[in-house]
């Protein structure tokens, strides 16, 4: 079954998009004022689509009743002249969204693994801890756990003390709260994956590490652990997928992410419309760049007999 | 009179309330093979597991080399560096090649740099005759091969005694001969083997010694030919009978 990723024309769209990216911050960020152009100025006329949508419209209307598909090609062009006036301005915010994702979905494993360890092999106390954990932030939605380290902890002015935050290119406080919410989070989720991951691999291999003179610790570590990451790389790419649209919520403490900048925007220019449609694009462009990549470390460490493998 | 490799003396283990061992004596000269028969859930893998420690005891003791492996301060990695342990399921690594399964434990306890163990293992695969499935998971391999790699596993280790755990029974008829020849031939190098198996074959040509163990007690030991040929116990003859009749049918 060949992935609906592989097909060129999205490969081509992707690339065409990071390098747009990557271009794009590096002039706001590093060449402005030198070589590149102005910040949040296109880096393609808008002029020109400007025209031709303008002329498209003009050509509908004499043509009349007929001249239907010329109209719409006239409002492609206008999307078009819209999207590469306001691309510059979100370039921020999806630069925001990739970090506020990966990161969290980092921290949040390297929390996550502790977890699900626990869960399968710790004692009494240690499991019933872990799963407490587990469902308390399973059980209460994402938003109201973000406001509850906002609003009802000292955990901004903490962070505000902390050097370095909010200067230069490391975000502001808010956006570290919802780092650290989002990576509790997502911990909870990610170690639920792990531990069906780590259940499912046989206990016999655990006896015969032991039974070779390894210890359990190793045993897990060398045996269990590289079996388990592969089993539950499925469900980390939905939880990757999910994490980058679920981050749309830190808009609501004031983070300036894609869904938030398209927001402030589109509250000054009234342009709702096209500029959700274009935060839709790109969302769907992150995400999908996000399984692609997936799917790449999934074929890579691919093990006949170890999970599901693919033809 | 050298001391016994393996001695065992006056085991009990239970598991809640159900006695699984009760009093079991066994002792095993270097270069034994003694085979351990007895009916389903007389506690066969339990002695097992006692010996190589993955299970703890309630009292009595396991010497090995007049070690007492059963005291609290004894180092159960240590013992297990000794004493190799083939399973009936296999339980091989799924991740790792035929040769990563061989190579772990040198690697990881006995701290070999990995050429090393890439070459030592390499023997063991051979010695087993699969050094040309080395690149292969667990998954591309027959059963009988899967069983081959485990006790090339368990050798790659250099134990002073192999346990062995029905190591034939998860396997189709046609692939029993080739673990078999396997074991038959470190039985012939002279290593120390302990094995559970109804392998009758195995046990009428390899084994020095044969245990029957009935409801947690070694009912009668004695040489091959002794223990098929004229058991003195009523519950030897009588399993013995059934053993056969089950056989029978199966070419
Ligand atoms: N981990 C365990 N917890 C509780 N009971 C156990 C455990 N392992 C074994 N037992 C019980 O101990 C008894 C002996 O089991 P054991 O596996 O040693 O028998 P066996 O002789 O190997 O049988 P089989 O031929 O079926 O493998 C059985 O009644 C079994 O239910
Ligand atoms: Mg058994």
């Amino acid at each position: 079954m060949g992935s609906v990723v592989s097909v060129r024309p999205l490969t081509v769209g992707l690339a065409l998009f990071w390098l747009w990216l990557s271009g794009r911050l590096a002039n706001d960020f590093l060449l402005v004022g030198s070589v590149g152009v102005g910040r949040g100025e296109p880096f393609v006329p808008v002029a020109p689509f400007a025209a031709a949508a303008d002329s498209a419209a003009a050509l509908a209307a004499s043509l009349g009743p007929v001249g239907e598909p010329v109209l719409w090609l006239a409002g492609g062009f206008e999307f078009a002249a819209e999207a590469i006036g306001y691309l510059p301005l979100l370039a921020g915010g999806i630069w925001t969204t990739v970090l506020l994702t990966t990161v969290s979905v980092c921290l949040g494993f390297a929390l996550a693994l502790p977890l699900s360890l626990l869960r399968v092999y710790g004692g009494r106390t240690a499991r019933w801890a872990a799963l407490s954990y587990t469902e308390l932030i399973r059980g209460t939605p994402l938003l109201a756990q973000l406001f509850v380290l906002y609003f009802a902890t000292s955990l901004t002015q903490v962070l505000r003390g902390v050097p370095g935050v909010g200067v230069g290119f490391v975000p502001a406080q808010a956006f570290w709260v919802a780092v650290i919410s989002f990576s509790l989070n997502s911990a909870a989720y990610q170690s639920e994956y792990l531990r069906a991951a780590f259940d499912s691999v046989d206990s016999g291999q655990l006896t015969a590490a032991r039974a070779v003179g390894l210890s359990k610790l190793e045993g897990i570590r060398y045996v269990v652990v590289p079996q388990g990451l592969r089993l539950a790389l499925p469900s980390w790419t939905n939880e990757l997928v999910y994490l980058v649209k679920y981050s749309s919520l830190a808009s609501f403490i004031t983070v300036q992410e894609l869904f938030g900048r398209t927001s402030t925007l589109a509250s000054e220019t009234y342009q709702y419309t096209d500029l959700f449609v274009l935060a839709a694009v790109l969302y769907l462009a992150l995400v999908v760049t996000a399984s692609a990549l997936m799917d790449r470390v999934e074929s890579r460490t691919a093990t006949v007999g170890v999970g599901h493998t693919r033809q | 009179m050298t001391r016994p490799l393996l001695d065992i003396d006056d085991l009990y283990k239970s598991y809640g309330s159900e006695d699984v061992l009760e009093g079991v004596d066994l002792e095993m000269d270097r270069g034994d093979v003694t085979v351990l028969i007895g009916p389903s859930g007389s506690g066969k893998s339990t002695l097992l597991r006692c010996v190589n420690q993955l299970t703890d005891i309630d009292s009595g003791t396991v010497a090995l080399d007049g070690t007492d492996v059963t005291r609290p301060e004894a180092d159960v990695n240590e013992l297990r560096k000794q004493v190799g342990m083939v399973f009936q399921d296999f339980n091989l690594f799924a991740h790792l090649t035929a040769l990563g399964n061989v190579t772990l434990g040198p690697r990881k306890v006995l701290g070999m740099d990995a050429d090393e163990a890439r070459e030592r293992g390499r023997e063991h695969l051979e010695q087993v005759g699969l050094l040309d499935q080395a690149d292969s998971y667990p998954a591309e391999l027959s059963g009988g091969q899967q069983q081959r790699v485990g006790i090339a596993r368990a050798l790659a280790m250099d134990p002073e005694l192999l346990l062995f755990d029905e190591p034939t029974s998860a396997l189709d008829p046609e692939l029993v001969g080739e673990v078999v020849d396997v074991m038959r031939d470190l039985a012939d190098r002279g290593i120390t083997m302990l094995v559970v198996s109804h392998e009758m074959g195995f046990a009428r040509s390899a084994a020095s010694d044969i245990v029957f163990l009935d409801d947690g007690e070694i009912v009668e030991h004695g040489p091959p030919e002794q223990l098929f040929e004229t058991p003195e116990a009523d519950r030897t003859r009588e399993f013995l009978g059934r053993l056969q009749t089950e056989h029978e049918g199966t070419p």
